[in-house]
């Protein structure tokens, strides 16, 4: 089927698939380009498997709002596997550390107050208990 | 209570209205996989679709117990004027407006039916509906929250929702014709009957439309859309059947 | 689904890496030969966030092209096991491309800048999706053959260097275990079936196979040199490497069923171990690539369509104030 109209030629797509076959698509067509935020900001999703576990971060949605993102996430993000609760948080709400300061999370060694393997009394108990020995 | 067969007759026209809705409402929406306007909508609208064509599955398995074929050959080898679906569920999909106020008004009677239906005498039929009680909600919420959404959206948006809600609210109410058997049905305490559903249907649909800031055609100045109840169909079904049927029916002893 | 990432460098090597501050190449190249991951928010190289951007996006549209042969089956489906599984196999596709989508933003492009460069034909997807899928057949083989493909590329890549497109990865392969079981035992209940069934899902075969062998991409000793794409672990393997491994482990399945293949020359050299082909012809995989498959224009006026259907649903919800943050990994 052919429709002549200045410079452009519509024709018909003949798909094999029944639902595209009665669109009517023209193969020449050049509408739908998207603009900017088309597809929305990103909500990043997180994921309670089980009562009594943490919610882990499983990934992101775009969506317009937190309702909808929501929504989406349920879809995208849990239907395998368990889960109990989801929490979304609109990315631009979250704060980041750069990797380049990853050096802070380091423990140095002089903090061995903290570690239990720094605390050891054998010794200590087996002396006392020799000196009591050696006095009676 | 004993019951007769006017009782099992009842029952089977019960499941098959509402597995033959779902049958055909879940393939409907399925032909909106790849092609929704949001990727993540797309997923959540197949996920949907999956659901209601999965529900029908149970009811026909029911229906087999009952004495009728299996479910691959009742959904499979019928044709349009064997089929007990309304008339709602057949229209092509159209643009996205259709299709999600037909989803609203559609899940909102299911969601209602369902729960009618947990307080069911018939054991099996209680198990199915108490089984989906969990995944209907989310299409309620669903179908809920994009009316809501787009209502405050742009002037297009809810120009479009309201005609689509005034041209399809005829077809919805024809969700509830009247069977044969609302008596039986009613006294032997399998369901308690289209007109109740209908009525509680209304009020759910009216405070929630008017709510959003949709108006619902005056129920008094409306003809239902009925027939499909009774094996009379749009055009529409049998060629969607044919479709449906399509590979199945090179072979229908083949195991596919 | 998706075919391996089309490098297109003309083979100069240090192109890749000049201009970069040789010692923070260096941190970087030791941090993913210590098998670290590379995050969103590190320094990296241009050309490894150019490689990857590209490479994880042509993954997304492949998805999402890749769910319309599979999908012209949705509404035919035989039986309400095929019907559903078809559904959710078509879904997940649906929902790996956003999956990816999201990878590939945590480099720097949008979603939107992607697909239009989709429907205006700048970005490429996976060759095998310019096919049509003629009969139900077709579907069982692509979800079975095609799937197992993809797969081979996937475990690969789920060990490169770039956390987001491997945690993405590791999502998909775990959801794709069906998809594959699903395509064999559709082709088994074919292959084993009445003899329409039979003679159905051969002469799939017989048309998929060219596509199938195109899959991986033109062979190595065509393709441009990729040492430093392997070093920074966004190559996992060569084209012929990854098809190798494929026809290892599908050609004697195939041939189990009593199914034939279109190459008399296709055997296992069992001193060497490696398979022998008739070379594909790569002129037919330039020209298809290249827009000029069967249903190239197609799968493009489909997605146009979507997205220009879907435009009013978009513009009804987009906040005035709303701004753009990259998702976070």
């Amino acid at each position: 089927m052919w429709r002549l109209c200045r410079n452009y030629f519509y024709m018909k797509i003949d798909s094999l698939d029944p639902r595209i076959a009665r669109a009517n698509l023209d193969s020449n067509s050049q509408e739908g380009e998207l603009q900017a935020m088309g597809h929305f900001q990103t909500y990043e999703v997180f994921e309670q498997k089980k009562r009594g576990t943490h919610h882990m971060h499983v990934g992101s949605v775009h969506a317009p709002n937190a309702e909808l993102a929501m929504l989406f996430a349920k879809e995208q993000y849990t239907r395998r596997g368990q889960c109990v609760n989801i929490w979304v948080v609109q990315t631009s709400d979250i704060l980041v550390t750069q990797y380049e300061d990853a050096d802070m999370f380091e423990n140095t060694p002089s903090k061995l107050h903290r570690d239990p393997n720094s605390y050891k009394v054998m010794d200590r108990i087996q002396a006392y208990k020799e000196r009591q020995k050696n006095k009676a | 209570m004993e019951f007769t067969d006017k009782h099992v007759m009842g029952l089977k026209d019960l499941l098959y209205r509402m597995a033959d809705d779902l049958l055909i409402l879940g393939h409907r929406n399925s032909e909106w996989t790849g092609l929704g306007p949001i990727l993540e909508e797309d997923i959540a609208f197949s996920s949907m679709a999956q659901d209601k064509i999965g529900q029908s599955l149970a009811l026909y398995e029911i229906l087999h117990e009952l004495g009728e074929s299996e479910p691959d050959t009742v959904a499979f080898t019928r044709n349009a004027a064997q089929f007990h679906s309304c008339h709602l569920v057949e229209l092509p999909i159209g643009e996205y407006d259709f299709s999600l106020v037909r989803h609203f008004f559609f899940d909102h009677q299911s969601a209602l039916r369902m729960d009618m239906l947990v307080e069911t005498v018939v054991e099996p039929l209680q198990m199915v509906a108490r089984k989906f009680r969990g995944e209907i909600k989310y299409h309620t919420m669903h179908a809920d929250l994009w009316l809501k959404q787009l209502a405050n959206g742009t002037e297009e948006a809810k120009i479009r929702m309201q005609h689509s809600i005034n041209e399809t609210f005829p077809y919805a109410l024809g969700m509830f014709e009247n069977s044969l058997y609302e008596t039986e049905l009613i006294e032997s305490g399998i369901f308690p009957g289209e007109a109740h559903l209908k009525e509680t249907w209304l009020q759910v649909v009216t405070d929630k439309l008017n709510a959003y800031g949709y108006s619902l055609p005056d129920i008094d100045q409306v003809i239902p859309v009925n027939g499909g109840r009774i094996g009379l169909h749009t055009e529409y079904l049998q060629p969607l059947l044919d479709e449906m049927t399509e590979v199945f029916s090179i072979d229908p002893s083949a195991d596919w | 689904m998706y075919g391996n990432a089309y490098i297109e460098n003309n083979g100069q090597e240090n192109k890749l890496t000049a201009n970069e501050d040789p010692q923070k190449l260096a941190a970087f190249e030791a941090r993913i030969a210590a098998g670290d991951k590379i995050e969103p928010r590190d320094w990296m190289p241009a050309e490894y966030r150019k490689q990857l951007v590209r490479m994880i996006e042509q993954h997304a549209h492949s998805e999402i092209i890749g769910s319309l042969p599979e999908g012209t089956w949705i509404t035919r489906a035989p039986g309400f096991r095929r019907k559903l599984a078809l559904m959710a196999k078509v879904q997940d596709e649906v929902g790996h491309a956003q999956l990816l989508y999201s990878a590939a933003e945590t480099l720097g492009k949008s979603r939107e800048d992607m697909l239009n460069d989709l429907i205006n034909g700048k970005s490429k997807y996976s060759n095998v999706f310019n096919y049509p899928a003629v009969t139900w057949a077709d579907s069982a083989v692509i979800a079975w053959l095609i799937d197992a493909g993809a797969i081979v590329n996937q475990l690969a890549n789920s060990k490169g260097s770039y956390g987001p497109y491997v945690r993405a990865l590791d999502r998909i392969c775990a959801e794709e275990s069906f998809h594959l079981k699903y395509g064999h035992d559709n082709v088994v209940f074919l292959a084993t079936g009445t003899p329409k069934q039979r003679e159905m899902v051969q002469e799939a075969l017989n048309r998929w196979w060219e596509p199938i062998m195109h899959f991986f991409g033109p062979s190595d000793k065509m393709s441009v040199h990729t040492e430093v794409l392997m070093r920074w672990k966004v190559k996992m393997g060569t084209n012929d490497e990854m098809r190798q491994t494929f026809l290892d482990m599908y050609v004697p399945k195939i041939w189990d069923l009593g199914l034939t293949l279109p190459d008399a020359d296709l055997k296992k050299n069992e001193a060497t171990g490696k398979w022998e082909y008739t070379e594909p012809n790569w002129e037919v995989f330039k020209q298809v690539i290249n827009g000029n498959g069967p249903c190239n224009k197609e799968r493009l006026a489909v997605r146009r369509m979507a997205e220009e259907k879907g435009r009013w649903v978009r513009k009804a919800l987009l906040q005035k104030d709303a701004a753009y943050v990259a998702p976070l990994s």
